[in-house]
């Protein structure tokens, strides 16, 4: 600022003021010139020369003012002299501090754009497991069986005939015995003959061996058949076995737990129906078909095009087994059923080979956390 | 078994269309699999239950339909003119063995002229899949497949004294049966003999020796019914499986025998422009009267839970042939309480014996959509299994210390399965196995991991943390054992290479806090020393639990049986360690693996006594404070004995001693190495002054100097 500079260092008089207009006029050039200064002050440093230029003790613009224009000043100029430098010095001072704020703020913003973590970058991931898939439906059938009063057992997975034909109204020259080619095992001579279970089925008859009515148990477990692996066949399996035995248990109440396991485990929308059939150790024997869940029961490949899903075998349990385990078969009534685990699983997450689940490939495992 | 849809409605009217019949007897308990479309019209291919063989034939399923269309089934008419000559003249039939041919039929027809089949008999068949042969044999499986009772016809020119024996065959006894083998029977298979030799297998497949060629001019029509359970056994025994086995072995209908006969000569004379000889000749030893049945409702409202009304039950039971008669006291009323039914058994339904099947028969006509559904009032509480809880904490450590659950199939290799058979084990062998590799239940869970390990590794997954929870399996005893156990496997990274870490390779070290972390959920584990044969001899070992008291423990065992075992105090639970470079060679696994398993029972045990024994520790308000001695040890001094000498000076103020480092080489005297320890004291009472501190340490430093001949490493 020479032009200023230079004024600032002469008597109004020098510099030919002589009427209030005049002054007023030289002071309206002077808050103009620090406007001008303010916009090029961007950073601390210049700002902190704008202010040493404007507000410096000895040789800054109002401190020459005061001495060279307001000492010097005519009385009859002295007042608005006076006003006009308190007012441009009230609004230097204002100026200056906004300005400070400003470029305050500027300078944080600027290191908190440095600064910022980029939350687009990954964190340190420390490796979490996950249960295996079949677990994962176990549980959730266990969970509905539980809210529904049955009680979880086990049973062991290498059984004696009796317990898992025999004893299920399944005699030794049962056709039903083609539809569960069984592994037995090689033990000993002269050792009881024992073969894999070929479906959780024979811990009913345990339960009921131990235990009088009311009973109601869920069983899950492994189970063999001697099937050739294929996408739809492994030789081991899953199941959820599940038996009510007591004095007042009927078909309507049978079709109340089916149907509302259904809608539990495949959605609200799960339409259940129940279609007669046949199976040695119940009487009505059913198949429980839920709607299918790809065409909404309008018919798919799925569904071959009936719009129902065969999800698993059941019925009322047949009187002969009560013989075998000294129920009164008068007296009690009951329902069973057998749940394929990994079955149930393929339909829910659409998986077409069953043996993924034993293939234990993390690709797949990682897939259902 | 595949029905024809046209051939249905020459029985009983139909009034839905073939799709509408595949959902309606679906419904009913006659699965269809599906429809397709045929030179002889739309053909219906069913999944029949075992129980119901009077649907392997058209009428069978025309019944069924009657039954669920209200609509009347037309009986089988068949008009048979006889010529004079008498069958029983021309012809004799024994039975030897009635346990196993319950009924035998003969008819006669003479100057049969064998041809081919007219186009609309083929068509029938080939859309059924059977293939025509001739007309007087396409003429037994027309009337097979329409009324389900298989026939055979002999040529009676080739019958020895034109004369049947029902026998069971003599030891070691030859036939060439139609299909062109030669078979040797034993005593247990009935057979169909002439005078000198046997002709058929009954209720199998005929001989070659008497069939019907183009040749035959005398036929002797066979129309029998056969005990299911020989059938089953001699088609077992010698693996041939006919339209006639199916059907014999599932039940066919005794009544049947004759009226089917009588169906098929009129056909065959009809086709054949065959003469039929009067009568037949029929030797029934196993004829009884019809079962008599009865329903209640009373019963069925027991079993079913739901009213159905009378008029329903007599249409129902009606159509089905169980003639139903009203015969309680209170006939007049409709839908009583106390209504009964005396029903009999119609000879079709074999499979229909007491009051709870006729219930079955009532609901699936009634419809069991119609029953309505109802929870019941839940009167006990439900458990879990008794190892739930510890299993649950043992799989969410598992899991949150990064290993991925795997299930295997516990059938493996027996060669595999010897590398990790502990010694004396007595493995459960499969007497019938699939494959050579599934041919035993593992002794072992870590044979089923090593197998993830490999698969995962195979397909470029290097860096793997896996474990099961399953089952290992032995004979003890002479009896098969099962045992919950818990298998780990690790190889590849602990840690991956990232922005904020450097990569590390998982080592011994990482096994073996994963196994203490866990183990801490039951005291804590004690490892030992001895290494097992699968085991890396350097970097591996076992482990005992460390709360564990001489005495009896409660321990679940598979099966669910609580079952109290003596567990001597430091029994070995499990092992863990890097897997054997020989055992790692054979699994083809060419990076370092790392394993682990041990016992669940004994674990769930401590578990669960841990979990009861639990009580709050006050936490004391005075500072603690920690101090670090570098020690130089003697190669072979283990920090367990650095440990107990510390205890042994029963110091109480000291509440931690952690070693956090080890180093050899640089300033440390050859066989020796240094030993960061750093131990943590606090009081319960006062803060811990200077002095009391330097005492504690200079006590612990001459004992370590002592016992140990450590000394203390001057920077």
């Amino acid at each position: 600022m020479p032009e200023i500079a230079d004024i600032i260092r002469q008597t109004l008089a020098a510099l030919g003021v002589s009427t209030p207009a005049e002054v007023t006029a030289r002071f309206d050039a002077l808050r103009a010139e620090f406007e001008r200064d303010t916009t090029s002050a961007r950073d601390e440093a210049s700002w902190k020369s704008l202010r040493d230029a404007w507000l410096g003790r000895k040789s800054g613009v109002l401190n020459r003012i005061t001495e060279q224009w307001l000492k010097s000043a005519p009385p009859e100029l002295r007042p608005v002299v006076g006003r006009s430098l308190n007012e441009l010095r009230a609004h230097v001072e204002q100026g200056l501090e906004s300005l400070q704020r400003s470029i305050a703020a500027a300078a944080e913003k600027a290191a908190l754009a440095r600064e910022r973590v980029d939350l687009s970058l990954p964190g340190v991931i420390r490796p979490l497991g996950s249960r295996h898939l079949v677990r994962q439906t176990f549980e959730e059938i266990e969970r509905i069986f539980l809210s529904l009063g049955f009680t979880v057992v086990e049973g062991n997975e290498i059984e004696t005939p009796y317990y898992n034909f025999e004893a299920l109204n399944i005699p030794e020259h049962h056709p039903a015995r083609d539809t569960m080619d069984t592994f037995y095992l090689d033990l000993p001579p002269g050792s009881k003959p024992h073969l894999l279970r070929t479906h959780t089925s024979p811990m009913q008859v345990h339960t009921m061996e131990k235990q009088q009515p009311p009973v109601r148990i869920i069983v899950p477990g492994k189970v063999y058949r001697r099937d050739n692996p294929d996408a739809t066949h492994s030789y081991v399996f899953h199941q959820v076995e599940g038996l009510a035995v007591d004095t007042d248990v009927t078909f309507c109440e049978f079709k109340g737990t089916v149907e509302y396991f259904v809608r539990e485990f495949l959605g609200s929308a799960a339409k259940t129906r129940l279609r007669p059939s046949y199976f040695p150790f119940t009487e009505p024997s059913v198949e429980v078909d839920a709607s299918c869940f790809v065409c909404m029961g309008k018919g798919c490949r799925l569904c071959k095009f009936s719009g129902w899903i065969e999800l698993f075998g059941a019925g009322m349990v047949d009187p002969a087994v009560y013989g075998f385990v000294n129920y009164d078969a008068t007296r009690v009534s009951g329902y069973a059923f057998g749940l394929g685990v990994d079955r149930l699983s393929q339909l829910k997450y659409g998986i077409d080979d069953v043996q993924l689940f034993f293939q234990n490939d993390v690709r797949f495992l990682r897939q259902f956390p | 078994m595949k029905i024809l849809y046209d051939w249905l409605k020459e029985f009983v009217a139909v009034p839905f269309s073939p799709e509408e019949l595949r959902e309606r007897l679906s419904l009913v308990g006659i699965a269809v699999e599906g429809v397709s479309h045929t030179p002889a019209g739309p053909l219906l291919n069913l999944d029949l239950t075992i129980n119901r063989p009077d649907c392997l034939g058209h009428y069978g399923v025309a019944r069924e339909v009657a039954a669920l269309a209200r609509n009347e089934l037309r009986p089988v008419s068949i008009v048979l003119p006889e010529v004079s000559e008498s069958a029983a003249r021309a012809t004799r039939v024994e039975i030897d063995c009635p346990d196993l041919c319950g009924r035998f039929t003969a008819r006669l027809l003479n100057g049969v002229k064998a041809q081919p089949s007219p186009d609309w008999l083929r068509k029938r068949l080939e859309a059924l899949g059977q293939a025509s042969i001739n007309n007087v044999v396409d003429a037994t499986n027309y009337v097979m497949l329409e009324l389900g009772h298989p026939m055979h016809a002999f040529d009676m020119d080739r019958l020895a004294e034109h004369r049947i024996v029902v026998r069971r065959a003599r030891a070691g006894e030859r036939i060439r049966t139609l299909d062109g083998v030669e078979r040797i029977l034993s005593q247990d298979v009935c057979v169909i003999a002439d005078a000198a030799r046997a002709v058929g297998i009954g209720g199998i497949m005929g001989g070659a020796e008497t069939e019907i060629g183009f040749s035959t001019r005398n036929v002797l029509l066979e129309s029998a019914w056969f005990d299911p359970i020989s059938i089953r056994r001699s088609s077992k025994a010698l693996g041939l499986r006919t339209e006639a086995s199916t059907r014999f072995e599932r039940g066919a209908d005794p009544e049947m025998a004759e009226l089917a006969s009588r169906r098929c000569a009129a056909l065959i004379r009809e086709l054949a422009q065959a003469e039929v000889l009067a009568g037949v000749v029929d030797v029934y030893p196993a004829r009884r009267e019809p079962l008599p049945l009865e329903l209640s409702r009373k019963e069925l409202l027991r079993v079913m839970g739901a009213r159905v009304p009378d008029s329903e039950i007599e249409t129902i039971l009606g159509a089905l042939g169980f003639a139903p008669r009203r015969t309680d006291e209170t006939r007049g009323t409709p839908d009583s309480l106390l209504a009964r039914w005396q029903c009999r058994q119609p000879s079709w339904r074999q499979d229909v014996t007491r009051e709870v099947d006729l219930i079955e028969e009532v609901a699936r006509h009634y419809g069991l959509d119609k029953f309505p559904p109802r929870l019941h009032p839940s009167k006990q509480p439900a458990a879990r299994l008794p190892h739930a809880l510890p299993e649950d904490r043992l799989r969410e450590r598992l899991i949150g210390l990064g290993y991925q659950e795997i299930v295997s199939i516990p059938l493996v290799d027996e060669e595999e399965d010897a590398l990790f058979r502990p010694a004396g084990v007595l493995p459960a062998r499969v007497a019938n196995p699939l494959a050579e590799d599934a041919s035993l239940l593992r002794s072992t869970g870590l044979v089923s991991m090593a197998h993830a390990l490999a698969w995962n590794l195979n397909r470029g997954q290097q860096s793997l943390r896996l474990f099961e929870i399953g089952r290992a399996y032995r004979v003890q005893n002479g009896a098969p054992e099962e045992t919950r156990i818990v298998t780990i496997g690790a190889t590849g990274l602990a840690r991956e290479k990232g922005i904020a870490e450097s990569a590390r390779d998982y080592d011994f070290a990482d096994l073996k806090g994963d196994l203490d972390q866990i183990g801490a959920l039951a005291g804590g584990f004690v490892w030992k020393g001895d290494t097992l044969t699968w085991q890396s001899p350097t970097r591996a070992g076992q482990f005992s639990l460390s709360n564990d008291k001489p005495g009896w423990l409660v321990v679940s065992v598979a099966g669910g049986q609580t079952r109290r075992i003596e567990w001597p105090g430091g029994t070995l639970i499990g092992a863990g360690g890097q897997l054997a470079d020989r055992v790692a060679g054979k699994f083809k696994l060419r990076q370092d693996v790392f394993l682990a398993e041990f016992l669940l029972g004994p674990f769930d045990a401590l578990y669960q006594l841990g979990r009861e024994a639990r009580k709050y520790q006050p936490i004391s308000r005075f500072p603690a404070v920690e101090r670090d001695f570098s020690l130089i040890l003697s190669d072979g001094t283990t920090f367990a004995a650095v440990r107990v000498v510390i205890a042994a000076l029963g110091i109480a103020e000291i509440i931690s001693v952690d070693a956090v480092d080890l180093f050899r080489g640089r300033n440390i005297p050859p066989g020796k190495f240094s030993l960061l320890v750093h131990i943590t004291f606090q009081s319960h009472d006062t803060t811990l002054t200077e002095g009391q501190l330097s005492d504690f340490s200079s006590r612990i430093i001459s004992a370590l100097e002592q016992k140990l001949g450590a000394a203390l490493r001057t920077a």
